[in-house]
């Protein structure tokens, strides 16, 4: 990164006054665009917050305000005290599954994905087509499938059963292996005739070099533990094994189906407040992971 | 890339093959036998383990609770496991995917077409047997106090036997601003025509209001039907009979009173038409009578300023054709019991079904907490049953609802079920706002076309 | 290269993930296409024990519904309009989150908020602002923040998705949303892609003083090539499966109030068959994988052409 800048104060040293007018120019347009962008991307979010501290009354109303009137904050302290949501069991069982699902669901990628990318194998390509077709056809289809499979299992109402049916996403898999093939050969040719094995240059050399991709990778996951809803809800949906969104979408709602959005909101805020942390913390991860990624040549 | 395509295509060819040959090895028959009276009766000695599920959201689970703990001093060795689901449609879904493996529950909520659904793959109990055995069953006197309708909506799937027992129910009411009625002298409608000319008597005094908002558009064509005396559905035959010359006047004349901006509908007026009618907007369009759920009487009261309410609400029967014959649609939830291996398992949960619809306790808690109505009639004899209807008024929204549900308990109708039967629901209500909402000059036409759709996809839908 | 040791390890990798594949995707595959294959079939009249004929009688009953056109043509219309929208937004904003280095940590935290705010929410937020009370008066009540800004500009107000819309205004609203809704994970990715590119190619090509333009497309693209390729081959099949998105705006009923069903998708049929009639919703869903079949051949036929290792 430092190269970077003194390469550019070098550059601008260089440049004569119009093109640095340009220079600035560009800059402007680009910050001007994000910031434009940003806001857009950021709306949903604002009104997840906004809609969290409203009154029910306030929330109902036909024209929406942009603005809370009066800030509600007992919809969060409804979140902690309701008896309905158990919320220290929600998030135990959510962070166990989200986290030993990612965990194991990340070996079986990176494994799968070096075995696309770098090694050759007869019907590598059929193999590969064949896993892409899967994801063409809607899953939902397979739901019911599924549940009579795990059923016969007997793994009905159990953690296995939360993680182990979608541990395998060809989605990842395919990520990481177009990211893997911008690994130059030569460097996993010259790790063979220095005789490293497979498993050593995966750990030494490909896994930081794709360090940003398995974070990404990461995330994703994890969010996807965090939001499924409707397979858990079928399969586990009992008070020991429940899931946060599982929790969230039914503890404040009414018998007339009537939900108290502005509680759910301040619910979701709160269950989202974790991950965001954690994306923070891996957004570090991710520049590290970058700066690190030193290849020259 | 051409290998690619070859094998890809070989690949879909095999799954294909074998999709065939699979074909050919159909599933048999994993229903459970029909219940037969155990010999020696109810087993009081070893546990029985019986599941419910439910949509009783969080006060209703409390009530639950208390009821099973009063349950269990009369059967101590029967233990119910209730479990909340979600909505109605989220207890059908998760029941309709547990009997594909045998691991439904022993019993459920659920709406007569659920039912249907669920007797389809024969997976439901009938509950004759029960009800008429001398030990177990009901008396006389108990059958004789539920509501007829509500009890009778047990055998609507046609065939003559009964298949639920009612837990409690809903209707619609109309709700009505009392205070601005009493200011203008005006009167409350009992029939179409009155509602009418209230409407455009209310239009002379605030132009820009709309002076009726009903709910659901489905229980509107519906209710319409049924207090014409025309065809909607029927079990035998044709199922679909809704398309016929009343129903389409009844619509056109209803979508020249939206036109006029006399009434709105809960999806047609984009908002909550209970949200007009307590005027939580202040800017926003009025209204001053609404026609919705008496389970969500909450939703229609006025907002409060400093303790005193922006106005006074009154509630009564929604309009009629033919004051002298009423007819309101019941609605809400009733429970069913499933086949099962074990008989005495299937004995446990009904006498826990009939013990939530005969309980006192349960039926007027539930009744008290959520604004639904009672399925027996002795509980207005029970004390604090009786204080709670009498104590109505517009801070006691749910017990004025509830007061106005139980005095027309003879006006009660039930539509008939089939597999299909909420599809003609769905597809009515869809008809309803379509032919609601239409403009232009060739109305009769595009009204026709529209019912003629909605027969078709119904149609399409049931896979008939 | 292929010797008998590494096709033996490459299984070894693989076996994990083949396994899994097989029990919960291939297995529930092989089902679909026993009940597509079945005519009639349902899973309730599967447990009664009812026998079902043998033929393709599914897939018939498929072609001729009244409403597939429609099912088709929207979701063909909307997967063309946004794959290549949001992929360009995506990647303009990622080059320029790239090129930036105040704020760049903080904007793009905020461009992966989106990632951590419940669906419900977005649902919601796009409810309203396009919205329109209709009320009483001749004007409506509320026309919605989005005609609003419209109005603020001289234009007038549009009825984007309430009674009586126009079917290329509910279009317009599906598209803002949807290309909304996938945003962040392209500029996720994509981001991820441009960062482990090697920066020696840029130092170079500003040595030479290169003009930007020129740099994007015959360095930054084709280096990003292989994820755009992902984001794009992955963008049609999603956008093949569209269906949670048009709930999200229109409900259930996936249209303007009145003119229900007028945004159905492929998806959308196939979730209501599902409910009542699996053989139907099965044919449904290999007729559909027909479709992004030959679409994603297609697209990997041309990123091997154009895309750079």
């Amino acid at each position: 990164m430092s190269d970077f800048k003194t390469m550019h104060a070098k550059d601008l040293q260089k440049t004569s006054a119009q093109q640095r007018v340009v220079l600035v120019g560009v800059k402007v347009v680009t910050y001007l665009f994000l910031f434009t962008m940003a806001l857009i991307i950021i709306f949903p979010f604002y009104w997840m917050i906004i809609s969290s501290l409203k009154e029910m009354d306030e929330y109902r109303r036909s024209i929406p305000t942009l603005f809370p009137q009066i800030l509600d904050f007992a919809n969060y302290a409804e979140v902690f005290t309701s008896e309905n949501l158990l919320l220290g069991r929600l998030f135990y069982n959510t962070l166990l599954v989200g986290v030993v699902s990612t965990a194991l669901s990340l070996v079986i990628t990176v494994l799968s994905a070096f075995a696309f990318a770098r090694l050759e194998f007869k019907g590598k390509n059929a193999l590969f087509a064949a896993l892409l077709a899967t994801m063409m056809i809607p899953g939902e289809l397979f739901t019911i499938t599924n549940y009579q499979t795990v059923s016969t299992f007997g793994w009905k109402e159990t953690y296995t059963v939360l993680i182990v049916p979608f541990l395998v996403s060809v989605f990842y898999i395919y990520l990481l292996r177009q990211n893997f093939l911008q690994i130059p050969n030569e460097l996993y040719l010259a790790a063979k005739v220095d005789g490293t094995s497979d498993l050593k240059y995966l750990w030494k050399v490909m896994i930081p070099l794709a360090l940003p991709t398995i974070i990404s990778i990461t995330i994703l996951k994890m969010m996807g533990s965090w939001n499924s809803y409707m397979w858990p809800r079928l399969v586990a949906n009992d008070d020991a094994h429940r899931l946060i969104t599982n929790g969230l979408r039914t503890a404040f709602t009414d018998a007339e189906g009537v939900t108290d959005v502005p509680v759910q909101m301040a619910a979701v805020a709160v269950v989202s407040a974790p991950l965001f942390l954690v994306f923070i913390f891996l957004r570090k991860y991710i520049m590290k992971g970058v700066s690190r990624s030193g290849i020259k040549g | 890339m051409k290998k690619i395509i070859s094998l890809l295509l070989a690949a879909v060819m095999l799954i294909g093959m074998m999709g065939i040959l699979a074909g050919c090895n159909q599933g048999g028959n994993k229903v459970a036998p029909d219940f037969v009276m155990p010999e020696g009766g109810l087993d009081t000695t070893n546990e029985i383990t019986i599941t419910f599920y439910h949509s009783m959201g969080k006060n209703l689970t409390a009530i639950l609770e208390t009821a099973i703990a009063d349950f269990n001093k009369i059967y101590p060795n029967i233990f119910i496991e209730h479990k909340y689901i979600g909505n109605y449609d989220a207890v059908r879904d998760q029941i309709k995917t547990e009997i594909s493996v045998g691991d439904q529950p022993n019993l459920a909520y659920c709406y007569p077409d659920h039912v249907a659904l669920y007797n389809v793959a024969g997976a439901v109990q009938t509950l004759d047997v029960l009800i008429n055995d001398p030990t177990y069953g009901f008396t006389a006197e108990q059958i004789a106090d539920f509501v007829p309708a509500y009890y009778n909506e047990g055998k609507s799937l046609g065939d003559g036997k009964m298949y639920t027992l009612p837990i409690s129910k809903s209707t619609e009411v109309l709700y009505y601003n009392k205070t601005f009625f009493e200011a203008n002298s005006l009167t409350v409608p009992t029939t179409w025509e009155e509602m009418e000319a209230v409407c455009k008597q209310i239009k002379t005094i605030d132009s820009t209001c709309i002076p009726l908002g009903y709910d659901s558009e489905a229980n509107w064509f519906i209710t319409m039907c049924e207090q014409y005396g025309s065809e909607y559905t029927s079990t035998d035959g044709e199922n679909f009979r809704f398309d016929n010359e009343t129903n389409r006047n009844f619509v056109k004349k209803f979508q020249e009173w939206y036109a006029q901006k006399l009434v709105t509908t809960g999806e047609l007026c984009g908002g909550y038409t209970s949200d007009l009618f307590k005027g939580s907007d202040k800017n926003g369009t009025r209204s001053y009578m609404c026609i919705g759920s008496t389970g969500g009487a909450t939703y229609q009261q006025p907002t409060q300023t400093n303790g005193v309410f922006e106005f006074e609400v009154g509630i009564t029967s929604i309009p009629q054709v033919n004051p002298e014959n009423p007819k309101v649609i019941s609605q809400g939830p009733s429970v069913c019991i499933f086949k099962n291996a074990d008989p005495q398992e299937v004995l446990a949960s009904w006498l826990f079904a009939k013990f939530l619809t005969t309980d006192i306790n349960f039926q007027a808690g539930f009744s008290m907490s959520n604004g639904y109505a009672p399925v027996i009639q002795s509980i207005q004899e029970n004390e604090v049953y009786a204080n709670f209807l009498s104590s109505y008024s517009t801070a006691n929204i749910q017990a004025y609802a509830v007061k106005v549900a139980v005095e027309q308990s003879n006006a009660y109708f039930v539509s008939p079920a089939f597999n299909g039967s909420s599809d003609a629901r769905e597809q009515v209500g869809l008809l309803m706002q379509r032919c609601i909402a239409l403009t232009g000059s060739d109305l009769d036409s595009a009204i026709k076309k529209a019912f003629e759709e909605a027969v078709a996809e119904c149609k399409y839908q049931a896979g008939q | 290269m292929v010797d008998s040791k590494h096709q033996w390890k490459a299984w070894l990798y693989l076996a994990p993930a083949i396994v899994l594949l097989l029990i919960f995707t291939v297995w529930p595959i092989f089902n679909t296409v026993r009940m597509s294959l079945l005519e009639g079939y349902t899973t309730m009249k599967d447990v009664a024990g009812v026998s079902f004929n043998f033929g393709i009688g599914n897939f018939k009953n498929v072609l001729e519904y009244h409403g597939f056109i429609t099912c088709l043509k929207n979701t063909i219309l909307l997967c063309v309009l946004t794959v290549p929208i949001s992929t360009f937004l995506a990647l303009l904003i990622a080059v320029a989150l790239n090129s930036i280095k105040p704020l760049q940590r903080f904007l793009q935290t905020v461009f992966f908020l989106p990632y951590v705010t419940n669906s419900i929410a977005i649902g919601m937020v796009f409810a309203a602002m396009f919205n329109m009370i209709i009320g009483g008066g001749v004007r409506p009540d509320s026309v919605g923040i989005v005609n609003n800004v419209l109005e603020a500009f001289g234009f007038d107000y549009v009825n984007w998705m309430n009674v009586g819309s126009e079917y290329w205004a509910n279009i317009v609203v599906m598209v803002v949303y949807i290309v909304w809704n996938a945003l962040p994970f392209k500029i996720l990715i994509l981001l991820g892609g441009l960062q482990s590119v090697n920066k020696q190619y840029y130092e170079a090509a500003r040595v030479d003083s290169t003009p930007r333009w020129r740099v994007f497309t015959k360095i930054t693209i084709p280096l990003l090539s292989p994820m755009l390729a992902y984001v794009i081959i992955t963008g049609f099949i999603g956008g093949f499966k569209e269906y949670s998105s048009i709930v999200g705006i229109f409900g259930e009923k996936m249209g303007p109030v009145g003119q229900q069903y007028s945004l159905d998708t492929m998806v959308g049929f196939i979730y209501r068959a599902i409910g009542n009639n699996e053989g139907r919703a099965s044919a449904a869903a290999l007729i559909l994988f027909g479709i992004i079949f030959v679409v994603t051949m297609i697209n990997l036929y041309v990123s091997k052409k154009k895309t750079h290792y």
